[in-house]
């Protein structure tokens, strides 16, 4: 029954891509408004006997950690996001006194977001409050280019999981712009709802879709080669959505989380999108992920401190599936 | 502190959409107001604390006609010893790790039940480093032992206990030590009350509150009913443990080995018109008899509780949440009304109302005073005994408490999500009547938390 109780309000939770068995989690006190930060390692337990989740190792900031993504060429690597602006790398196979390996302050507001690229793995965007996309590589200690068009902060940003050079980011102007770090400026603007776009995320099979999320409380699905109406509008959160993740094992799969406590998983290709809600949060589920090793195998965290971890599909799970009820 | 009012600002707007909402910046009043994802919620929300006292495990043994019934010839020992293993067993969870014992137990000679006591620990299993001691507060000694418990874990004096009830009326019957009376008594009405026997405050409270033979005899017809209904269905299957014991024939006096695991006291084709022709019991022109009191019975109840953090560091289902308890005084000669006074009072230190409520467990020591309560308090009878109560399953005086918690629970374990608060109460002989409230467990636990994955477990599927 993996459930993890973090000492503070849990932001973002993120699966390595080497062990299937070890997760990241951002988390940040009072809400991330006022105070410290943690950044926790995690393992799961494959035995039954022994604790479901073990504590592998959890780093101290001076503010909030608001994202963490793991890095796709080294297995014990992690970027942090945090909300003094800084970027700060982790090195968990070294000892705690030397992390964090690398602290770059170059945003100038919070840093929502962190992505590394799944292609190309020597580089990483992070997106910021200060309404910039930053593009860094580990062997520079600035950044390499700020990519700065957004009018509001910049609540994520994501690397295409086939073109090493295009990335997607998400904006509270309520646009999403999709960029091409060759080129001088974004290639492409979608103006994709009417207010605040908290997330976005590429489908893991088709390289031209793409999903939004927004404070009008609905997913949209969009083909960038035909953005003027959204191949697909997903209906039934009741507050703001706050994450929206493809599954890298279904095409048409995906995650969302929102400030109405849900966590809902979707199926934007079939006509009753909504394959599953889980209520198990009692504040803003506010991060979610699936597992690239584990088909299925889902991972959630928010305000209410906790951070879960479960398989879709086990029986245990069957009560909260909405319409399979009666 | 800037910073944190426009980090403030920011999250607000992503709860207030407002159009073109980028250029808010700029706007200065910040307006937080009362989260209305409360009213979108599917339940209401609370935070689940780490120090929350939590129920894992209850569990109860049948409840068996005393002198008549399967537990007739079992030691009392013998019916604590089997709930006692049960909840570790079930568990899984180390008998050492046991912070103390409280056995609720009520008419049998104090000291010698306490030793009683400690031995059936041993029998079950428990080290001699593990504490017990028995708690009497008459009908509701199981329920006020798992109050103690839930109190020292909020205390801190341990983190992981069992509150128990054991009761065997063939053993110890009412009223079987007489002893001296202290002649003041005669001064004081009221202590002079605390010596009516049970049956008399039955027939006051009817009298006195107007409660009518036929109402009564409703009420138990019903409580028959529902527990044969529930019995039926197996409903009683997740909390009976069944008991291997013997049965002496009274005859022949020969022994043999039988396996209790079924009330014995329930009859399901109890009806008005039969139990109209039964003769009141203690008073000639009284209204309360046979048919419409508690059955006298044998038998016993265990929970485990512990704080959520350690439940939930140890992987173990939270059946339950323990929230609040109240005992309180009434006049002895009626002493049936107790429950009518105390479930407001646990209720409201609750920090709930009677409307929340889903569910109640009010013990039927007697029809009249149960039908008094439920009427006194408005209580949708839909909601109160659902599965029977005392006049259908008996009422072994210690156990019953903790035998409510073991139905309650299992109960609203059954109703899911629509069952989120339940009260147990109960009338207490000399004038007194306790209540606690119980909070349904974690829906989260219910839901998910992935169980380690079946077979394949975490393995990738490269690796297969």
């Amino acid at each position: 029954m993996p459930v993890f109780k973090t000492p503070f309000n849990g932001y973002s939770v993120k699966f390595s891509p080497f062990y299937e068995t070890r997760i990241a989690v951002a988390t940040a006190q009072n809400f991330g408004i006022l105070g410290n930060g943690r950044l926790h390692v995690l393992d799961l337990s494959p035995t039954p006997n022994s604790p479901p989740i073990s504590e592998l190792a959890a780093y101290d900031t001076a503010d909030g950690v608001y994202d963490v993504s793991w890095s796709e060429s080294h297995d014990s690597l992690l970027v942090a996001a945090i909300a003094d602006g800084s970027v700060k790398l982790y090195d968990i196979a070294l000892p705690p006194s030397s992390n964090p390996i690398r602290s770059l302050h170059e945003h100038t507001r919070e840093v929502q977001s962190t992505d590394y690229n799944p292609v190309r793995r020597d580089s990483f965007i992070t997106s910021s409050w200060d309404d910039t996309i930053k593009l860094w590589t580990l062997d520079r200690p600035t950044s390499v280019r700020t990519f700065k068009e957004h009018a509001y902060c910049v609540y994520s940003a994501v690397w295409n999981p086939r073109h090493a050079d295009v990335f997607a980011s998400a904006s509270g102007d309520c646009t999403v712009r999709i960029w091409d770090v060759r080129e001088p400026s974004s290639t492409m603007i979608i103006p994709g709802h009417e207010f605040e776009i908290l997330t976005c995320d590429w489908n893991k099979y088709d390289d031209c879709i793409i999903a939004t999320a927004s404070v009008d409380k609905s997913i949209k699905v969009w083909d960038v080669r035909n953005y003027r109406v959204p191949i697909s509008v997903l209906n039934g959160h009741g507050y703001a959505v706050r994450k929206v993740k493809f599954s890298p094992h279904r095409r048409g799969l995906l995650m969302s989380c929102s400030y109405d406590m849900a966590v809902c998983l979707w199926d934007y290709m079939v006509e009753d999108a909504l394959v599953g809600r889980y209520d198990h949060h009692t504040e803003f589920a506010v991060g979610v992920d699936m597992s690239v090793l584990v088909e299925g195998l889902l991972a959630s965290t928010g305000w209410d401190e906790l951070v879960y971890v479960w398989q879709h599909g086990t029986d245990l799970a069957i009560n909260c599936f909405i319409g399979m009820s009666s | 502190m800037e910073k944190a009012v426009n980090r403030q600002r920011v999250l607000l707007h992503h709860l207030q959409p407002s159009s073109s909402s980028y250029q808010i910046r700029e706007s200065a009043t910040l307006s937080p107001s009362i989260c209305a994802a409360g009213d979108l919620a599917a339940y209401q929300r609370t935070a689940a604390f780490g120090d929350d006292v939590v129920i894992v495990a209850a569990f109860r043994t049948a409840i068996c006609k005393s002198k008549r019934g399967g537990f007739k010839d079992t030691p009392a020992d013998d019916l604590l010893l089997p709930v006692l293993k049960a909840v570790i067993d079930k568990t899984n969870l180390n008998p050492s790790e046991v912070g103390d014992i409280v056995v609720g137990t009520v008419l049998a000679p104090g000291s010698l039940r306490a030793i009683e006591c400690r031995m059936a620990a041993f029998y079950a299993g428990f080290p001699d480093t593990v504490p017990l001691r028995t708690v009497n507060r008459q009908c509701s000694s199981g329920l006020q032992a798992v109050a103690d418990v839930a109190a020292a874990i909020k205390a801190g004096f341990y983190d992981i206990g069992i509150g128990a009830g054991l009761e065997s009326m063939s053993i110890d019957s009412i009223g079987a030590v007489k002893s001296k009376v202290n002649p003041k008594v005669d001064l004081f009405q009221q202590a002079r009350d605390c010596q009516l026997p049970m049956g008399i405050t039955s027939e006051n409270v009817a009298q006195r509150y107007g409660v009518t033979r036929q109402e009564q005899d409703h009420a138990a017809v019903e409580s028959h009913r529902r527990a044969a209904a529930a019995t039926a269905s197996g409903k009683f299957k997740d909390e009976i443990i069944p008991v291997s014991t013997k049965i002496v024939d009274s005859k022949t006096g020969e022994e043999k080995p039988v396996t209790i695991s079924v009330d014995d006291g329930i009859r399901p084709n109890a009806n008005v018109s039969d139990l109209a022709k039964l003769r009141p019991a203690f008073k000639k022109d009284g209204s309360t008899t046979a048919g419409n009191a508690s059955q006298v019975s044998d038998g016993a109840a265990a929970v485990l509780l512990m704080k959520r953090s350690v439940a939930i560091q140890k992987g173990l289902p939270i059946l339950g949440v323990f929230r609040s308890f109240s005992a309180v005084g009434v006049d002895p000669a009626v002493m049936g009304i107790g429950p009518a006074v105390a479930i407001p009072a646990a209720v409201k230190s609750a920090g709930l109302e009677l409307d929340d409520i889903d569910l109640f467990e009010v013990n039927e020591a007697f029809a009249s005073q149960f039908v008094y309560c439920r009427k006194k308090l408005g209580l949708d009878p839909e909601k109160v005994n659902v599965n029977g109560g005392a006049i259908a399953l008996g009422h072994p005086l210690g156990a019953t408490g903790a035998r409510c918690v073991a139905t309650l629970l299992n109960e609203m374990k059954r109703r899911g999500k629509d069952c989120r608060f339940g009260v147990i109460s109960m009338c207490i002989g000399s004038g007194m009547g306790a209540a606690a409230v119980f909070e349904r467990g974690d829906l989260v636990d219910e839901l998910c938390n992935a169980k380690t994955a079946a077979t394949t477990k975490l393995l990738s599927k490269d690796s297969l």
